[in-house]
């Protein structure tokens, strides 16, 4: 068990825009299999943390190690890194201009530089996986907004990822097609897929997770398996969290 | 020998110089499209360049060059837009003649002017298409690890150039109207031609009527063409379901086949 590996470990990450520090000395690490939930209050910098981990932000302090390497380092090669640290966001970002089947093939053909057939050939495994197939010749403006979330779901895993973030990915979806997000989801973390997930679906956070991050003003606040936060919880702002948030 | 009356006269002179204005009218559709196309490369050139981002890790040497090849460019835009089309025409025409030797043929002086004068238009309105794309296009295609030239190639560009189809048929529009001006430097299109059978018989309203109705008809088709294309490239309205039966056979991605369905 002392053996494994992590594949990511953020040490005393921060950064600021411009004078506001939005996130201080964060430190926690993803082991393979792990399914981490990021909770917290609005504005409290989840979403910042999971751009950074991406770079899709640059960090303005700490490190983040993958493989031993700290990615934020100047020869880094960011592309190459961002292949193997996939990313859904709350507003899909479905390429516009291409079909389902489009945007699960491109990352495969002109990233990993596989073949057409071979990036075909996963697109529709991973569509099948979301329950998304029979839909490849849609175009993303034609689908809703759940239909959406489980194909940008599997254009991430077409690339096969070592980890998956993911920020929100229900929040901007009607009730109804939550449901069917979050079960992608489970069937996902049941198939031992390393997630980070940003989510306001405490239901979910506290079933399926195996390491929840409380985050309030930048910082992480409390951290632990579900049980320890979500059943005894040690510091009176997670309870406050909590208790504001089941109430609803 | 000449009719007296109006319609009379449009015959005679259909008669008579209805090849030639054809001919005219010919040479005035070529160097406005072959113009706009490569104005249009001109300006997808100027505008891709004005948008590559600058990270504060990138070295020196590339920051430098960049910085003097946007200036060179934001001059060339300044000047082309800054100046009416006629007097570049005199002036590239004739300036190229007298100081560097060259007698540039009517063909390549007219496609020359209407090129470098429609690319320095295009120029801001390619920056602005590129611009005017959702920053999530370009994070969801850093997200699976596409680096700036990908991206733009294969997600950034083909949007932008739908979003600016409108302004490019502007473009073409206006260039068939405005390669009469090339007139000045002796360029037989449509408008010289017409000058010319008008004054031949002294018939300026009779030719130049002929003269609107070609123009009109010009641009008015190719508006409609422009329009059909977009459509095209918004691609079917519909799509089909595919169903599990054609799924299966996955290696066959050639000889896919969707069966009818969906909506
Ligand atoms: N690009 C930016 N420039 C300046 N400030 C920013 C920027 N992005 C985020 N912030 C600030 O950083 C703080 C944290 O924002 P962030 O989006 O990470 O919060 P969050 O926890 O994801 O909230 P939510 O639950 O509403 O999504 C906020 O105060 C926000 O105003
Ligand atoms: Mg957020």
């Amino acid at each position: 068990m002392e053996e494994r590996k992590p594949i990511l470990e953020i040490k005393h990450l921060s950064k600021s825009f411009g004078k506001n520090l939005v996130l201080k000395d964060i430190d926690f690490e993803v082991y393979p299999g792990d399914i981490t939930c990021i909770i917290g209050a609005s504005g409290s910098g989840k979403s910042t943390l999971l751009r950074c981990i991406n770079l899709l932000e640059t960090p303005t302090g700490g490190e983040i190690i993958h493989d031993g390497q700290n990615v934020l380092e100047r020869h880094v090669n960011v592309p190459a890194y961002r292949a193997k640290v996939g990313m859904v966001f709350q507003s899909f970002n479905l390429f516009n201009n291409m079909t389902v089947l489009k945007n699960c093939m491109v990352g495969c053909e002109k990233v990993l530089k596989e073949s057409r057939e071979k990036a075909y050939e996963k697109a529709i495994f991973y569509l099948e996986k979301v329950g998304m197939a029979p839909y490849i010749n849609a175009k993303p403006k034609q689908l809703s907004g759940g239909q959406k979330q489980r194909v940008a779901i599997a254009r991430a895993l077409a690339m096969e990822p070592e980890v998956l973030l993911f920020d929100e990915p229900t929040s901007a979806l009607d009730p109804q097609m939550v449901g069917e997000v979050l079960e992608v989801m489970r069937s996902l973390a049941k198939e031992g897929l390393t997630m980070l997930i940003v989510t306001h679906e405490m239901a979910f956070a506290r079933d399926v997770t195996n390491q929840v991050v409380f985050m309030a003003d930048g910082v992480i606040c409390e951290q632990g398996t579900p049980e320890e936060i979500f059943v005894n919880p040690k510091k009176e702002q997670t309870r406050e969290f909590l208790s504001r948030f089941m109430n609803k | 020998m000449l009719p007296p009356d109006f319609l009379g006269r449009l015959l005679f002179l259909l008669d008579r110089y209805g090849v030639s204005l054809l001919q005219g009218a010919g040479r005035t559709l070529i160097i406005a499209i072959i113009g706009t196309v490569i104005g249009c490369l001109i300006g997808f050139v100027v505008g891709i360049i004005q948008t590559i981002p600058v990270s504060k890790n990138d070295n020196m040497f590339k920051k430098i060059i960049l910085k003097i090849v946007r200036i060179i460019l934001a001059i060339y835009v300044e000047v082309f837009r800054g100046t009416p089309m006629m007097v570049q025409a005199m002036f590239i025409y004739y300036g190229s003649l007298q100081y560097l030797g060259v007698d540039m043929t009517m063909w390549a002086a007219a496609i020359f002017i209407v090129s470098i004068n429609t690319g320095a238009y295009m120029a801001e309105t390619v920056r602005g298409g590129i611009l005017s794309i959702d920053r999530g296009q370009t994070e969801g295609a850093a997200a699976i690890g596409m680096n700036h030239f990908t991206t733009m190639v294969y997600v950034v560009l083909p949007q932008a150039l739908r979003n600016i189809m409108p302004q490019i048929g502007n473009n073409l529009i206006i260039n068939i109207k405005d390669t009469c001006v090339l007139s000045v430097i002796s360029v037989v299109e449509l408008f010289f031609v017409s000058k010319g059978i008008a004054g031949a018989y002294y018939t300026y309203f009779e030719t130049f009527t002929l003269t609107m109705v070609i123009y009109l008809i010009m641009t008015v088709v190719c508006s409609r063409l422009l329009m059909l294309l977009e459509r095209k490239m918004d691609g079917p309205d519909t799509y089909d379901l595919a169903t599990t039966d054609t799924l299966a056979h996955t290696s066959g991605m050639m000889s896919y086949s969707a069966k009818k369905g969906g909506r």
